[in-house]
C-alpha cells in the first residue's frame, strides 16, 4: 500500500516535470529550427529533448498506470502499466478521447472533471472490460505557463488485493462456521451430561463429543499442514511407496461410508505393482482427500471410481465421481486455498476449501502434477501423475 | 455553425454514446452480481443509475437532432447520426432491463436460492461481451467485427432454453418454487433480449460504415418445444396429486 502511494506521488511529480519539459522541448525545438536556419546550434535544445526522453522512459517502467489528456481531451501519454491494467495498447489510445478506447465511465468522467473544472481526487472505480477489475484512480490538473491545461490520471490495479480480501473474509467465515458448529453441538451434549444422562445416553454423547473433537482437530491440522506446505517447512519422508497397496487401503477405509451413503465405490488397479518414490503418509492424504471429496459430492446411487493407469514412465492415480460437477468458471480456481465452489453446499458437506490446495502442494512436492476435468451434472475426475 | 464545430459536436456525441454504453454495461454487471448475492444495496444502486443513462440519452438525442436540423449532414456523417439515434434506443432498453433485474433482486431477497446460479451469470457474461464488442466496433467503425458479433447470440439463446427448461422442471416439482422460478425466467429473458439489442447495435454499425441496411445473423428463441415440455410436466404433476 505504502509503495503504491509513493509510486503515485512519484508518478505525478515525474509527469508534471515531463509535461513541463515536453512543452519546453517543443518550444526549444521550434527555436532550434528557427536558429538552425541561421546556422546556429543550441546545446540547450538537445538536452531538453534528452530530458524529456529520459522521463518518458522512466514513465514506462513505473508500476502504476499513467494517462495524460490534453486541452482537447485527447490522450497524449499512456504508459505500459496503463496498457496492462486497462487492457488497451498505447497506439489505440494515444490521440483519441479516452472513452473511445477505455470503456470506463468513471475514469473518463473524473479525468474530464480534472481537465475542465480542476476537480482533483482519488477514488476506487470498477472497470468492466474482458475481465472485471477494481481500480484506484488519482486525477490531477496540470496548468502550463502558456495557459494550457492537461489532466493526469494515475491508475493502480486493486483487483488482486480485493480478491484476496474476499478470500480471507470467506475463509474466516468458513472456518468460524466449521468451528462454531461442532462447538455448539459439544456444548449441548456437555450440558446434557452435566444435568445427568443415563448410561447408554451418556455413552452416545461421549462418542459424539469425540467425533466432533476429531472434526475440529482435522480442520486445525489442515490449516497447519497448508501453512507448512506453503512455507516449505513440511517434512517429507521419502521412500519406496506401493501406490496400488496405498489405494487399496484408503478405499477399504472408505467402503463402509460409501455403502452407508448408497454410493458404489470401485477400485481399478493394474496387474503389476506400481511403486513410486514418495512420502507414504502424504500420499495417503492425497487419496484420502480426493476420495473424501468425491463421496461428499456424490448423491445416493452415485458411483465413485479410484484407479491407477500406466503410461511409459508415468503412473496416473485418478478419482472419478458422477456428482454435480464443477462450473467451468470455477474450475481454474479449485486448487486455490480457501476457494469453495458453492459456499452453501460446502458448509453442509463440511468443506473449508483447503483440501485440494493441500493435495496440489503434496503432488507437486513429489514432482508430479494434478489436473481436474469436470462437466456439470456428469461429474469430476481428478488425475495425479507421478514419475515411476 | 462552422464545419469544425460540426465535427467537434459529432465526435463528442459519439463519445457520449460510448459513455452511455459503459454505464449500461456496468449496470448489467451489477444487476447480475446483485441477483447472485441477493444484494439489495447493489440493486438500489442500479435503480439510481438509470437517471444518468436517461440524461445521456436526452443529450445525445438533442445533439443529433440539432446536427440534422442545422447542418444538413450527408453521406457517412448522416449515417453516423442516424445510427446513433438508433443505438441509444437499444442502450436505453438494455439499461431498463438491468433495472428490471435489480427490481427482481429486491423482490426475491428474502427467498432462498433454488440452486447456485450458473447459466444466468454465463448468459450475462456473454451478453456483456456482445455489447462491449459492438461498442468497440462503433468506436473503431469496424464493420467486419460488427458482422461477427451477432453469431454469439446462438450461445445466449441456447443458455436461455436450458435455464427455461430447468426452471420449469423445478416449478413443476415444487409449487413453492414458482415465485422464484418465474422471476428467474424473466431475468433470463431480459439477458436474452440484451444480447438481441447488442445485435441491433452491430446492425447499425455495419450500416453506418457500409451504407447498406442489413439484418445480421439472428436466432429466434424457439420456446414452443420447451413450453410443451413444461405443460407435460405440469399435467403429470396434476395427475399424480
Amino acid at each position: 500500500m505504502l509503495s503504491a502511494i509513493v509510486s503515485i506521488v512519484l508518478a505525478i511529480a515525474l509527469l508534471a516535470v515531463l509535461i513541463a519539459n515536453s512543452r519546453m522541448a517543443r518550444r526549444l525545438r521550434d527555436a532550434k529550427a528557427e536558429v538552425a536556419l541561421n546556422g546556429v546550434e543550441s546545446a540547450a535544445s538537445i538536452s531538453a529533448a534528452a530530458a524529456a526522453a529520459r522521463l518518458g522512459a522512466l514513465l514506462d517502467v513505473l508500476p502504476v498506470g499513467v494517462v495524460v489528456i490534453d486541452d482537447d481531451a485527447r490522450v497524449t501519454a499512456f504508459n505500459s502499466a496503463a496498457s496492462d491494467i486497462l487492457g488497451v495498447q498505447p497506439e489505440r489510445a494515444v490521440g483519441r478521447a479516452l472513452i473511445e478506447s477505455v470503456r470506463s465511465y468513471d475514469l473518463d468522467r473524473r479525468l474530464l472533471a480534472a481537465l475542465r473544472e480542476g476537480v482533483e481526487g482519488t477514488a476506487e472505480v470498477p472497470l468492466h472490460a474482458a475481465s472485471d477489475r477494481s481500480l484506484r484512480i488519482t486525477t490531477k490538473a496540470v496548468h502550463g505557463a502558456d495557459g494550457s491545461t492537461e489532466a493526469i490520471a494515475v491508475v493502480v490495479d486493486l483487483t488482486r488485493m480485493r480478491e484476496l480480501e474476499a478470500i480471507r473474509r470467506d475463509f474466516v467465515s468458513n472456518v468460524s462456521h466449521e468451528l462454531r458448529t461442532p462447538l455448539a453441538a459439544m456444548k449441548i451434549m456437555i450440558e446434557t451430561l452435566q444435568s445427568g444422562a443415563d448410561g447408554s445416553d451418556a455413552a452416545g454423547f461421549l462418542r459424539s463429543l469425540a467425533a466432533e473433537t476429531d472434526r475440529m482437530v482435522v480442520l486445525v491440522e489442515e490449516l497447519l499442514d497448508l501453512a507448512r506446505l506453503e512455507s516449505g517447512r513440511l517434512e517429507m519422508r521419502f521412500g519406496t511407496v506401493d501406490l496400488s497397496a496405498l489405494c487399496r487401503d484408503v478405499v477399504a477405509t472408505h467402503m463402509p461410508r460409501a455403502r452407508s451413503l448408497g454410493i458404489a465405490l470401485d477400485l481399478s488397479l493394474p496387474e503389476q505393482a506400481v511403486t513410486i518414490v514418495g512420502d507414504r503418509d502424504r500420499l495417503v492424504q492425497v487419496v484420502f482427500n480426493l476420495l473424501d471429496n468425491a463421496l461428499r459430492h456424490s448423491s445416493t446411487a452415485g458411483h465413485v471410481q479410484v484407479g491407477i493407469s500406466l503410461a511409459p514412465g508415468l503412473a496416473t492415480l485418478y478419482v472419478k465421481d458422477d456428482g454435480p460437477g464443477i462450473p467451468y468458471d470455477a474450475l481454474p480456481h479449485i486448487f486455490e486455498r480457501f476457494y469453495v465452489v458453492d459456499r452453501s453446499r460446502s458448509r453442509s458437506a463440511g468443506g473449508t476449501g483447503l483440501g485440494l490446495a493441500i493435495v496440489k502442494h503434496i503432488v507437486e512436492s513429489h514432482g508430479g502434477s494434478i489436473t481436474a476435468e469436470s462437466e456439470l451434472n456428469r461429474g469430476t475426475t481428478f488425475r495425479c501423475t507421478f514419475s515411476v | 455553425m462552422a464545419r469544425e464545430n460540426f465535427h467537434r459536436i459529432l465526435n463528442e456525441t459519439q463519445q457520449d454514446v460510448l459513455r452511455m454504453g459503459s454505464l449500461v454495461e456496468e449496470a448489467i454487471t451489477k444487476a447480475v452480481d446483485g441477483l447472485a448475492r441477493s444484494d439489495i444495496a447493489l440493486a438500489d444502486e442500479i435503480l439510481n443509475f438509470d437517471d444518468y443513462i436517461d440524461d445521456l440519452n436526452v443529450r445525445i438525442e438533442t445533439n443529433c437532432l440539432n446536427l440534422l436540423a442545422l447542418q444538413q449532414p450527408m453521406a457517412s456523417d448522416l449515417r453516423t447520426i442516424a445510427a446513433m439515434l438508433d443505438i441509444i434506443i437499444d442502450l436505453e432498453r438494455i439499461g431498463d432491463h438491468a433495472c428490471d433485474i435489480a427490481q427482481i433482486t429486491k423482490n426475491l431477497a428474502r427467498e432462498p436460492q433454488l440452486k447456485p446460479m450458473i447459466d444466468i451469470p454465463r448468459m450475462a457474461a456473454k451478453a456483456r461481451e456482445m455489447l462491449r464488442e459492438s461498442l468497440d466496433a462503433f468506436a473503431n467503425r469496424d464493420a467486419g467485427a460488427a458482422h461477427l458479433i451477432p453469431e454469439k447470440d446462438d450461445e445466449v439463446d441456447r443458455l436461455y432454453r436450458a435455464v427455461f427448461k430447468e426452471l420449469i422442471e423445478f416449478m413443476a416439482k415444487d409449487p413453492k418454487a414458482i415465485n422464484r422460478g418465474s422471476n428467474l425466467i424473466l431475468v433470463a429473458l431480459y439477458l436474452e433480449r440484451i444480447a438481441d439489442h447488442a445485435t441491433n447495435v452491430c446492425e447499425r454499425v455495419a450500416y453506418m460504415v457500409e451504407g447498406v441496411p442489413k439484418k445480421l445473423k439472428r436466432s429466434v428463441v424457439e420456446i414452443n418445444e420447451v413450453a410443451a415440455h413444461g405443460d407435460a410436466l405440469l399435467k403429470a404433476g396434476r395427475t399424480e396429486t
